[in-house]
């Protein structure tokens, strides 16, 4: 296992020029963080006593700063990042030890009081005893990650955390937390499911976010009350609505939800997810996407960022989790359908979530995952990749009752089809093009281009 | 991205979002502008950077907008982005081998495609996860190259060309978007100027193939 990290740190940051973090490497190669960690200094010191500047490592100090703060800035985590930043350095999070010193002081005073900040700070290689420097005492200083060049864009570690969560997403967190070393809540038990058993991915990224938000102290808060929010929020599809500040509490019981009802089709809800996730992030108001984004981004790079990660897809679909339940009972009943009707059922909820942003009436709610099937049970010929057939297909036709509200009523009807693999991705986007009413549009629109994401919000329409 | 069937036309806009992205990226790691005027974004599940200056953003746009209706005649060879210095010496190109795009005649632009890959069976056009994570893998390259490239200096300018194929057109249409330019000479030892080529990543994913590579023109003009 010695000869193991060698082997691998050398083949992924020299040869391939990965970025390798701690945690990808523990994850990699079944050790202890701790141990990791080590490794990963041991390499760095062989190969730049070899060839100097072959490696760069960037270390995590934590401690506790001397800090002035900055009386105009408004802070949501104790301090302004502009203020903290110095050079390259992001502050991860920090939670204000003395609180009085947290709030920032009027500017009436005029030397504003030094604040004492437990600090975690991602810090390049260079800047390291200048770093040091500004701390008053460091609890801990290890290396975080090792890269073949010096880092331009600190954001770039968070791909080694997506990494982590995609690739080792099948290892159950309850018992790999043993080996790796994760923090754990002892209280922390994995709720049974009356139905089919989630299948164990998504089940494993559950418990693994849920792990994760909960596991270093210096977590800040945000992230911790809008968990606790979350069981409170879960049987009213209201709040569930206000997607971008529920997003990081909804993975942990969402998730379940959601995933129980997919229980027979596995991968196909997560693929999807991945590409909703996506599709409905740009729903979402761009500006408030990307403040919540740049604020994770600058201060948390990585755990939050994979919990955030998996707090997107899986809040996508949550939102309607709870609605989709009594839909997915009452589509069962309606039309006796299989498993694809549940996979069919998958992508609809996150344009119904669309829908649900818009238009708060459960009316629409209710509606949307019947008639967005038009899958087929009665005759399917698959040949060459074209399906074709006799299907029965629920068409929508939507009224204003007397109180005002816009009620979708569906009614099956006969249609002969032909088209393409693979039919699940072509429902989603006709279907969100068929929503009656104004909430229909801006759906479709916004559901039309999967995995735009925010950056093409920004611009105007293509 | 691209729906059940996909058309030539979603093909090149999956690209154009690329280079967009990438262009922003670029303009990033180099410093042609300052780092502090890009926000942080996601795209294809990966953090990336974005100019918040609306007139940059907005010159992008119709740049890539061009390349896209060139890419529709089916004449581009090359799309380069290339970095001047203050004096109009070209630093350095990231270019984007885009030649092994389906030709497609330009009525056909929004035909669905089929594509049958070499076994004979089909295969699919766009495959949106393996396309989504070979961009993710080009741009993590394109982010990393940069920072072992040297610092180019300040007051830099950036512009966007591209490379037409030999029986392509010239667009000459009017209102002209492109400006013709002299082919630049190959290596001719002569002017003493040495080409460094660094490549990034080849892009394989359905139909859509690309590559990509950053060239290093090394000016001993002393003008840095």
């Amino acid at each position: 296992m010695a000869q193991d990290y060698t082997e691998y740190l050398a083949v992924n940051v020299l040869n391939e020029k990965q970025i390798v973090s701690y945690r990808l490497l523990s994850r990699a190669l079944k050790v202890h963080v701790n141990l990791a960690k080590q490794m990963l200094y041991e390499f760095h010191r062989k190969q730049n006593a070899k060839t100097p500047s072959s490696v760069h490592a960037t270390y995590l100090l934590t401690g506790i700063r001397r800090v002035l703060p900055d009386p105009p800035q408004s802070n949501g985590n104790g301090a302004a990042p502009s203020q903290e930043t110095d050079g390259d350095d992001t502050i991860m999070q920090s939670s204000p030890v003395l609180p009085s010193s947290s709030i920032p002081q009027p500017s009436t005073e005029s030397t504003p009081e030094p604040a004492l900040i437990r600090s975690i700070l991602l810090v390049k290689q260079e800047h390291l005893d200048q770093a040091k420097a500004t701390f008053d005492t460091i609890s801990s200083t290890h290396i975080y990650s090792l890269e073949p060049h010096a880092l331009t864009d600190v954001q770039v570690l968070t791909e080694c955390n997506r990494k982590v969560a995609a690739d080792y997403a099948s290892e159950d967190p309850l018992e790999a937390w043993k080996q790796y070393g994760t923090i754990q809540n002892p209280n922390v038990k994995r709720r049974k499911r009356g139905t089919a058993p989630p299948p164990p991915a998504p089940v494993a990224k559950t418990a693994e976010t849920k792990v994760k938000p909960a596991a270093p102290t210096t977590k800040p808060s945000e992230p911790q009350k809008p968990s606790s929010k979350t069981p409170s929020a879960k049987p009213t599809p209201e709040p569930e609505s206000k997607k971008p500040t529920s997003k990081p509490p909804a993975t942990k019981r969402q998730n379940s939800d959601i995933f129980k009802s997919f229980a027979k089709s596995t991968s196909k809800p997560k693929q999807k997810n991945d590409s909703q996730s996506s599709a409905s992030a740009s729903p979402a108001p761009a500006p408030t996407e990307d403040e919540p984004m740049a604020d994770f981004s600058e201060d948390e790079a990585d755990d939050d960022d994979a919990a955030m990660l998996e707090a997107e897809k899986a809040s996508d679909s949550a939102p309607t989790g709870k609605s989709k339940k009594e839909r997915a009972a009452e589509l069962a009943a309606m039309m006796d359908q299989e498993d694809e009707e549940m996979e069919d059922a998958a992508p609809t909820p996150t344009t119904g979530a669309e829908e649900a942003e818009e238009e708060p009436s459960n009316a629409i709610d209710k509606p949307v995952p019947p008639p967005q099937e038009e899958e087929p049970k009665e005759t399917v010929i698959v040949e060459n990749g074209r399906r074709r057939g006799r299907r029965r297909i629920t068409i929508k036709k939507t009224v204003k009752d007397e109180e005002g509200y816009l009620v979708t009523k569906e009614e099956p009807a006969w249609e002969s089809f032909s088209e393409d693999e693979p039919p699940p991705k072509k429902a989603r986007l006709p279907s969100s093009n068929a929503n009656a009413g104004g909430g229909g549009k801006t759906a479709a629109k916004k559901g039309g281009k999967p995995g735009q994401g925010n950056i093409m919000s920004f611009f105007g329409k293509k | 991205m691209a729906d059940s069937e996909p058309t030539f036309r979603s093909l090149a806009t999956s690209f154009t979002d690329f280079l967009t992205v990438a262009i922003h990226t670029i303009l990033y790691e180099r410093s042609v502008y300052p780092q502090t005027s890009f926000l942080s974004a996601r795209k294809y599940n990966f953090a990336v950077r974005q100019s918040r200056h609306p007139k940059v953003c907005e010159w992008i746009n119709d740049a890539v907008a061009a390349v896209e209706s060139e890419l529709f005649k089916g004449a581009v060879d090359r799309v380069a982005v290339v970095i001047y210095s203050k004096n109009n010496k070209p630093l350095e190109r990231y270019v984007f081998e885009v030649s092994r795009f389906p030709k497609v005649p330009a009525s056909d632009v929004d035909v669905p495609l089929e594509r049958l890959d070499a076994d004979g069976q089909q295969g699919s056009v766009l495959p949106l996860v393996d396309m989504e994570e070979q961009f993710r893998a080009t741009m993590n390259q394109l982010a990393g190259c940069s920072s072992m490239l040297p610092p180019i200096p300040v007051g830099c300018a950036f512009t966007v060309a591209v490379e037409l194929k030999e029986d392509g057109e010239a667009p000459t249409a009017h209102p002209q978007p492109w400006m013709p330019v002299q082919p630049r000479a190959p290596n001719d030892g002569a002017s003493g100027n040495g080409v460094v080529t660094k490549p990034v990543r080849a892009v394989a994913a359905g139909s859509v193939l690309f590559e990509t590579w950053i060239e290093q023109v090394n000016s001993d003009d002393g003008d840095g």
